[in-house]
């Protein structure tokens, strides 16, 4: 316990991705200050830290809520790719924004060249059932395809917001012990290696 | 091409002697349009000169040169090949040491497209300072060969070390200027003395990779040689090579005011970022002279140290320093103060932290930039996401702070609006009499007179039209401006216990925007009001024209039908005179009372 001033708590990075208006500023500034901004204001970028207790062990989480608009489209990749997990928020009333979930997850891909990059796929607004345009078959359909898990978000009743956060920061820390793990049991060379090419899980 | 010429000469080892290769090296070093008219003159054709001059460079580049060029060389695995190829007599490996040398600064200051073939040399120059500081990643390297500030054109350094706060300088040359301003006027021969090379070197290194360097670290002399490196290191003269001989010209005329006239002209001729170091640099060095007194440089003797530096004559400086305050009257060496870091505490004024904002944005894109290069590393993205955050913070924080201000004004106007009702309920039994000790005779008569007038307005409309409810507006609007004036001076007493003055005129301002959009409303009531009567007596008209037309339709009715429209039209049209006549009266009063809120303010002011 005396060392935790000295050892900085474990650092997770998420990026929320999706096209515009779909809530993900709204998710994040729920998970950060429990508040839901009703008023739309297009994101370019933004960047929040929040320390939180992860299964007893404290953890900062930074969140990058990034622009849904095509416009900042040159900056994105420099976020992506320091990003450790990834949140694919579409809303559940607009089909548009779940078929673009598509083009952000092969952005993604490309980016990271990383096939099991710790990724979420959101369908957020499940408040608004009635207007309701994606299934949920549907969603978790394209889930499993991607093999990544499907959750149904409001950010207006805070519905699933903190589980989004922590279960793609389980995947994070789970992914990085295992990384740990080949790092340490393959010694050094390996891990030079490992810089120059990437390792398929 | 520090990778080509050892190939080159493992081909034709004589060559690299040969003032051929000179030539060529000379083309692909210089193949850029950033030309150094100076390095040029060096590597053409003046071996002799270079080898003088490296003679006495040896004095200090010996440890470097040893601890560094050599160093890396035999030990970094890229250049176990030429380790091969160093089969030359010492002689010529020495010179070609040398060269490299030589090569070597000059790549570091230019390059930005020779990016792929420098890149190399500059993994080996990283390795040398690994192994002096230990400390520096490859990643930081990249950048001081790709996007240098030192040694580039002085648009190319702007861009590169951009200073976040809209001043387009250099990092180098504002934190030079700052630092020589707060602690190097009194310095004795100040931008005489100067530093050892090896450690301004050291900091323009650091200042390539972006390091943050901090001048007060350091002393007077490290401050000016760097800067004087700075501005030797451009390619072209402060002045332009264009204007140069003008400039030179104009200086060199011995009428002084002529002389002022034309150097005026010749600065306005400037580009703009060179107008704007010409300015810094001179005013700065200005201010050197004023304090003569204590650091002995007057403006002939800092000419003469400055001169080679900026590559022009002793008489042109002197006579750009005697001029400057004419040349340059509108220059201020404003501070520049770095963006903050996430550790630091944000500012709380809105001002400020709109002005933080802009230089995090500035940041920002500049991060942007440089990543969209290439210029790709850890520490990079973590300082992207750190801005970052402080943008998403102070975009937050100022927010609220509006959002607390417009709460302020919303409170401020319910104070009103919460006086404006007590005020009414006391003045409703009697308008005229006025209960507010502070009000002074004039405005008691005054109040007098007008609520009077408008009463007898109210009144005669009354009389004429008995049906409307339009009496009621003139008595709200009397209410109204009973209200003003008397609200008026409670809130000036209120703000006067205050006593700050600036919240005063605030104050002020917004309790008269607040009576004139009351005004505003009034009318547009009274407006409306009209506009229905005007309805119904339309409605009243035609119904009453139909029923005669089709009833009993002879010459009697039509002629009463036309007593009581123009009857009518009259009943309209004096109230229509009245509603202007009050409408003027509010608009006087609206005057009147503005005139009284300055003298009020004033008068706060005084007391």
């Amino acid at each position: 316990m005396s060392k935790k001033p000295v050892t900085q708590p474990a650092l997770h990075k998420v990026i929320m991705v999706g096209s515009g208006g779909v809530g993900k500023s709204a998710l994040t500034l729920q998970f950060m200050y429990d508040e839901f901004v009703e008023d739309y204001e297009p994101t370019k970028a933004d960047s929040y830290r929040k320390k939180i207790l992860l299964d007893g062990e404290e953890v900062q989480i930074d969140i990058l809520d990034t622009a849904g608009q095509e416009d900042y489209a040159a900056i994105r990749d420099n976020y992506f790719r320091s990003g450790e997990g990834f949140l694919c928020i579409f809303s559940i009333t607009e089909d548009e924004s779940f078929q673009a979930t598509q083009d952000f997850r092969e952005q993604i891909l490309r980016v990271k060249n990383d096939e099991n990059i710790p990724f979420l796929l959101v369908g957020n607004k499940c408040d608004l059932e009635e207007r309701r345009k994606v299934s949920y078959q549907e969603a978790s359909d394209r889930a499993k395809q991607w093999g990544v898990t499907y959750v149904e978000t409001s950010a207006k009743t805070r519905e699933h917001v903190d589980k989004v956060f922590f279960d793609l920061m389980r995947e994070i820390r789970a992914r990085k012990m295992e990384e740990n793990k080949t790092n340490n049991g393959r010694g050094k060379d390996k891990n030079k290696r490992k810089k120059l090419k990437c390792v398929i899980l | 091409m520090d990778f080509e010429s050892p190939d080159v000469m493992k081909d034709f080892p004589g060559l690299y002697a040969s003032d051929v290769h000179k030539a060529k090296s000379n083309d692909i070093e210089y193949g850029e349009d950033a030309e150094k008219v100076t390095k040029k003159d060096i590597l053409i054709g003046k071996r002799k000169e270079k080898k003088d001059k490296k003679d006495k460079e040896r004095g200090y580049a010996a440890l470097e040169g040893e601890s560094s060029a050599e160093e890396s060389y035999e030990v970094s695995p890229s250049k176990s090949k030429k380790s091969k190829s160093f089969k030359f007599p010492t002689k010529s490996k020495e010179k070609r040491e040398k060269s490299r040398d030589k090569e070597k600064e000059v790549t570091e200051k230019k390059k930005d497209k020779d990016k792929r073939v420098d890149k190399k040399i500059e993994k080996d120059k990283c390795k040398v300072e690994k192994k002096e500081k230990k400390v520096k990643s490859e990643d930081w390297c990249d950048i001081a060969e790709v996007l240098p500030i030192f040694g580039v054109n002085l648009k190319l350094a702007i861009e590169h070390g951009r200073c976040h706060d809209g001043i387009d300088l250099p990092v180098p040359v504002r934190a030079c200027i700052d630092y020589v301003e707060d602690y190097g006027l009194t310095f004795e021969n100040v931008y005489k003395i100067s530093a050892p090379k090896s450690k301004v070197i050291h900091i323009k290194k650091l200042y390539n990779q972006r390091e943050h360097v901090n001048l007060v670290d350091y002393d007077v002399p490290t401050a000016t040689s760097l800067l004087k490196m700075f501005l030797r290191d451009l390619p072209e003269p402060v002045f332009t090579s264009e204007l140069l001989i003008r400039f030179e010209e104009a200086g060199a005329i011995l009428n002084v005011a002529l002389r002022e006239k034309h150097l005026k002209i010749l600065v306005g001729n400037l580009p703009q970022h060179n107008r704007l170091l010409l300015s810094w640099i001179i005013t700065h060095f200005y201010n050197v002279t004023l304090n003569e007194k204590y650091n002995k440089m007057n403006a002939q003797n800092l000419a003469l140290c400055m001169s080679s530096t900026l590559q022009t004559s002793h008489r042109l400086l002197t006579a750009l320093l005697c001029h400057c305050p004419a040349l340059f009257p509108d220059t201020v060496l404003e501070r520049y103060i770095y963006p903050l870091t996430s550790s630091s505490q944000l500012p709380d004024d809105p001002e400020l932290m709109e002005q933080e904002l802009q230089k995090q944005e500035s940041l920002l894109t500049q991060i942007h930039s440089e990543m969209n290069v290439g210029f790709i590393s850890k520490q990079r993205e973590e300082l992207l996401w750190e801005v970052q955050r402080i943008i998403t913070q102070l975009k937050r924080k100022l927010k609220t702070a509006n959002k607390d201000r417009e709460q302020l004004f919303e409170k401020i106007d319910e104070q009103q609006n919460e006086e404006i009702v007590e005020n009414t309920q006391i003045t409703q039994p009697s308008p005229t009499a006025s209960y507010e000790p502070e009000t002074t005779p004039v405005q008691i008569s005054e109040n007098v007179e007008e609520t009077k007038s408008v009463e007898n307005v109210t009144a005669s409309e009354t009389i004429i039209v008995p049906e409307t409810n339009v009496s009621d507006s003139p008595n709200l609007a009397v209410l109204h401006k009973q209200v003003i004036k008397e609200a008026e001076p409670e809130e000036v007493e209120f703000v006067e216990s205050e006593s700050r003055e600036f919240k005063n005129a605030l104050e002020i301002l917004q309790i008269r925007n607040g009576f004139l959009s009351e005004l505003r409303d009034s009318f547009i009531k009274q407006i409306e009001e009209d506009r229905a009567e005007i309805a119904v007596l339309k409605n009243q008209l035609t119904q009453r024209d139909w029923t005669p037309v089709y009833g009993d339709a002879n010459c009697a009715s039509l002629d009463e039908i036309m007593d009581l429209l123009q009857k009518e039209n009259q009943i309209l049209q004096i109230k229509k005179i009245n509603l202007v006549r009050q409408i003027m009266e509010q608009q006087e009063a609206c005057i009147d009372l503005k005139t009284k809120i300055d003298a009020y303010s004033k008068h706060n002011l005084f007391a």
